[in-house]
């Protein structure tokens, strides 16, 4: 494995959460989404190695945020030295429309499961206060994203941003190779596919608690391999 | 929610000791405060003189743990645990770990490792720290209840013994047997057991000879037999019968007999035809038929590792049958070339005269003539015996020697004299490399003829070392010539310095340096002793060995001597030629725990014996 360090984002082009953070808390409505934001956001000058990171993993019934819904997020805190599974956190919650077959059998979810938690509105008040103030830690940004921007726009009727370390991202640019240097496909960024390259154990997938931590443990395997752990966290938030 | 971290559950629980308390919910709570860390190849895990406060679970990569001057102790990998030596002793490491792959470790917080430590005994059990005491708890786990060694024969009793009175003729004597149902009848005098007839004695004692009916029993019971108390093992029984090809012994209680009992109780007991090969050797009058018996010994071997037979009784057994046919050739033998023209006792050396035999070994013998001994009129003789013997025991399965130490090689059919001698001159000149080679001599047996011969040599051979104590350093340095491995690792078997090996010699490398010591402690206190646990019985009593150290011993004999013959029975059933290989990917991760537990005794007895006998050195 190249042992070269992954491109921080060029000083112009970094994010300011924390002075953003501060807009939206103005900006926002009453309510949990407002006092998320006015918890506030690390300075993009804490280093890599001191900020607060949370590892975050939904299953939703679907892939389309405009239909589909999260129906669990697991939750688990890590810094470059250790994870800690005693601040791990897990919700599911019980979908408006219902499961179709093909989902069941991916998440392992059963229906009666789902019948018995509650709605998102009623939890997501919790998730917003265990989300605030932390550095989120997913592989592949977008998904997550963009679901819980939907999730709280229906809700609050007000969009949900974070800043996010995003374990795929690392990982294609770590394994980056310039075009004359590629043979055959590009290797394969899924989570799984990833920790092989780390040598970390096989996981069962697709339990938002589980994945959450197999991207926990990723992230802690490429700060070790690829990240310069005294830069601006803002060097590689997104 | 309740948050469950199946995955880390999960992981803990497929490894000891955790896999015997998955029904435990504080299980749950634990994981709960688990932390987790990747580390890369070459990190401290804890450093050297640094403070731990976690039990470390290795889910995935390897450490190697040094001593405090960097000597490689083990290597871990997946599934394995470190870090609690320091628990026990308030966070203060001797030892360092570090990663030597990339590893994903689980960080147990102390308190919890304390908590079960305290509370569950399968959990501490595991984690004894005294590796003897820890082999002692696995050995005892091992060792079930209906096996011959723990049962007494006074339990295979079914009946009160079937007795009548000394006056009695054969004819009521064998009215009484078939009334009974019974192929043994005790005889005696005012309640007092004196003799024993048997359904074979009244057909070859009685019937054949032309005997009236009314002749007294004395005239063909067997006086003064062989008996056993109430309280001794059943394997006793089987090897006595074995020993004095008996098939009927009377028990008694406080010197009255209260029953008797015969091979057919015991090979209900699953102890199987060792006794009846035997007798069934000594029936055979020729080559052919003692081959055909020696195709059957295989199958006897496994089905005494089957019935959990120990190490101990399966020795005795194979070298009682191994004694059988030495016997057996040397009484043809004397068929074919005649009475012996002097007295001379045939010798067996090494496991045979130890009683440790296993499967499939080479012979080690030789043979000691009297004194009157003179080559030009009796060599022949005796070349012509030895010959036929050792060839036709390579014949029944008894491979020649390759180092030629056989009575068929002149140098080793000697006048007593002569041997005394050879011993004399290894004695009181050690040479450290020949003794490696001729240490099979010091443990010799008479095993036919005219055992005396083998009695005064071997006393020779006591006085001569009790006289040049200076021996007993050469042997103690002989003794450490062959060390243990450290452990394993992976696949592999790991030696001191990081060697890593796919197969190594449990003969070599376990058996043979703890029969090593012991023989040097046994020559140290003039035991006459040949079996390594009845030296060790005798050097615990002289108070060589500071205590329980004998026993510690005895158990790492039995704990590698276990895995070899299951190993061997593996590769019998697998129609591989038995041998003392052993691949550790065969091991099950209770006998590789344990046989390290085993080979460290084995290394620091042999420090031990170093200092011990140091004898005068500049």
């Amino acid at each position: 494995m190249g042992k070269s360090l992954v491109k921080k984002t060029p000083k112009a082009d970094r994010q300011d959460w924390q002075a953003m953070y501060a807009e939206w808390a103005k900006d926002a409505p009453e309510g949990p989404l407002k006092r998320f934001y006015e918890a506030g956001m690390i300075s993009a000058q804490i280093a890599l190695k001191d900020a607060p990171l949370l590892a975050l993993d939904l299953e939703t019934t679907g892939l389309d945020s405009s239909q589909d819904e999260i129906i669990s997020l697991g939750l688990i805190p890590l810094n470059h030295r250790t994870i800690r599974c005693q601040g791990a956190k897990y919700w599911m919650a019980k979908p408006k429309r219902a499961l179709n077959a093909e989902s069941v059998t991916i998440h392992e979810i059963t229906h009666a499961e789902l019948a018995e938690a509650p709605r998102l509105e009623a939890i997501l008040e919790e998730i917003l206060a265990a989300l605030a103030q932390h550095v989120i830690v997913v592989h592949c940004v977008s998904i997550e994203r963009q679901f819980l921007l939907e999730a709280a726009m229906k809700i609050y009727g007000y969009p949900l941003y974070f800043p996010v370390l995003d374990t795929m991202d690392i990982e294609r640019q770590a394994i980056h190779q310039p075009w004359w240097k590629r043979f055959g496909k590009q290797p394969s960024l899924r989570l799984d596919a990833c920790r092989q390259r780390y040598k970390l154990p096989r996981y069962k997938a697709h339990h938002a608690l589980t994945d959450a931590l197999s991207s926990a443990e990723l992230l802690q395997a490429q700060m070790s391999y690829h990240m310069d752990l005294d830069a601006d966290i803002a060097s590689y938030w997104v | 929610m309740d948050v469950e971290l199946t995955e880390i559950l999960e992981a803990l629980c497929q490894h000891a000791p955790f896999d015997d308390m998955a029904d435990d919910p504080q299980l749950n709570d634990m994981t709960k405060e688990i932390e987790i860390q990747y580390m890369r190849a070459g990190e401290w895990v804890i450093a050297p003189s640094s403070l731990n406060n976690a039990l470390f679970f290795i889910r995935s990569g390897a450490i190697e743990v040094l001593s405090k001057d960097e000597k490689l102790i083990r290597r871990m990998n997946e599934g394995e645990l470190f870090g609690y030596f320091s628990l026990l002793r308030g966070g203060k490491s001797s030892q360092s770990m570090r990663t030597i792959e990339d590893s994903l470790l689980y960080r147990i917080p102390a308190r919890w490792f304390l908590k079960f430590y305290e509370e569950n005994d399968t959990f501490s059990d595991f984690f004894e720290l005294a590796r003897e005491v820890r082999l002692r708890v696995a050995m005892d786990s091992q060792s079930s209840d209906v096996s011959l060694m723990t049962c007494p024969v006074v339990s295979l009793l079914r009946r009160q013994p079937i007795s009548t009175d000394l006056s009695s003729d054969i004819r009521t004597a064998a009215q009484i047997m078939t009334e009974h149902r019974v192929s043994s009848l005790l005889i005696t005098e005012n309640d007092e057991l004196i003799g024993i007839i048997t359904d074979r004695d009244l057909r070859t004692r009685a019937v054949a000879q032309g005997l009236n009916y009314d002749t007294p029993i004395s005239t063909i019971m067997t006086r003064d037999p062989l008996v056993m108390d109430s309280g001794d093992y059943a394997s006793e029984a089987v090897l006595k019968m074995m020993g004095r090809n008996v098939h009927h012994i009377p028990i008694v209680k406080n010197g009255r007999p209260i029953g008797v009992i015969s091979t057919g109780d015991l090979i209900q007991k699953e102890s199987h035809g060792s006794v009846y090969l035997i007798s069934d050797i000594y029936k055979q009058t020729s080559i052919e038929g003692l081959k055909s018996i020696s195709r059957k010994m295989t199958h006897t071997f496994t089905q005494l590792v089957l019935a959990d037979a120990n190490t101990q009784m399966i020795g005795n057994a194979m070298s009682h049958i191994g004694t059988a046919f030495v016997k057996r050739l040397l009484q043809l033998a004397e068929e074919k070339f005649g009475p012996p023209p002097v007295p001379y006792c045939f010798i067996a050396l090494g496991s045979q005269a130890r009683e440790e035999q296993t499967i499939k070994t080479d012979q080690d013998n030789a043979l000691i003539l009297s004194n009157k001994y003179n080559p030009e009129q009796h060599g022949d003789y005796f070349k012509n015996l030895s010959d036929w013997v050792c060839q036709h025991l390579d014949a029944c399965g008894y491979d020649l020697c390759t180092g030629d130490i056989m009575a068929s090689n002149t140098r080793w059919r000697q006048p007593l004299n002569v041997w005394k001698d050879y011993f004399s001159e290894w004695i009181q000149q050690p040479k450290a490399e020949a003794l490696l080679r001729l240490s099979i001599f010091f443990d010799l047996r008479g095993i036919y003829g005219d055992k005396t011969l083998a009695k005064q040599l071997n006393r020779h051979i006591r006085q001569e070392v009790k006289q040049h104590p200076g021996f007993l350093t050469f042997m103690a340095r002989n003794a450490n010539q062959r060390k243990p491995p450290l452990g394993f690792f992976r696949q592999f078997v790991l030696d001191g310095g990081g060697k890593q090996s796919h197969t190594f010699n449990l003969k070599e490398r376990g058996i043979a340096p703890i029969i090593d010591i012991v023989r040097v402690h046994a020559f140290a206190c003039g035991s006459d002793k040949l079996n390594t646990l009845e030296r060790l019985e005798d050097i615990e009593a002289a108070g060589l060995l500071p205590d329980g150290r004998a026993k510690d011993l005895a158990l790492a004999l039995e704990m590698i001597g276990m895995v070899r013959i299951r190993n061997q029975k593996d590769q019998i059933e697998a129609g591989e030629e038995p041998n003392n290989q052993v691949n550790p990917e065969n091991l099950s991760s209770f006998e590789k725990r344990h046989l390290r537990d085993a080979f460290h005794i084995v290394a620091r007895q042999q420090e031990f014996i170093k200092f011990r006998y140091a004898g005068k050195r500049s």
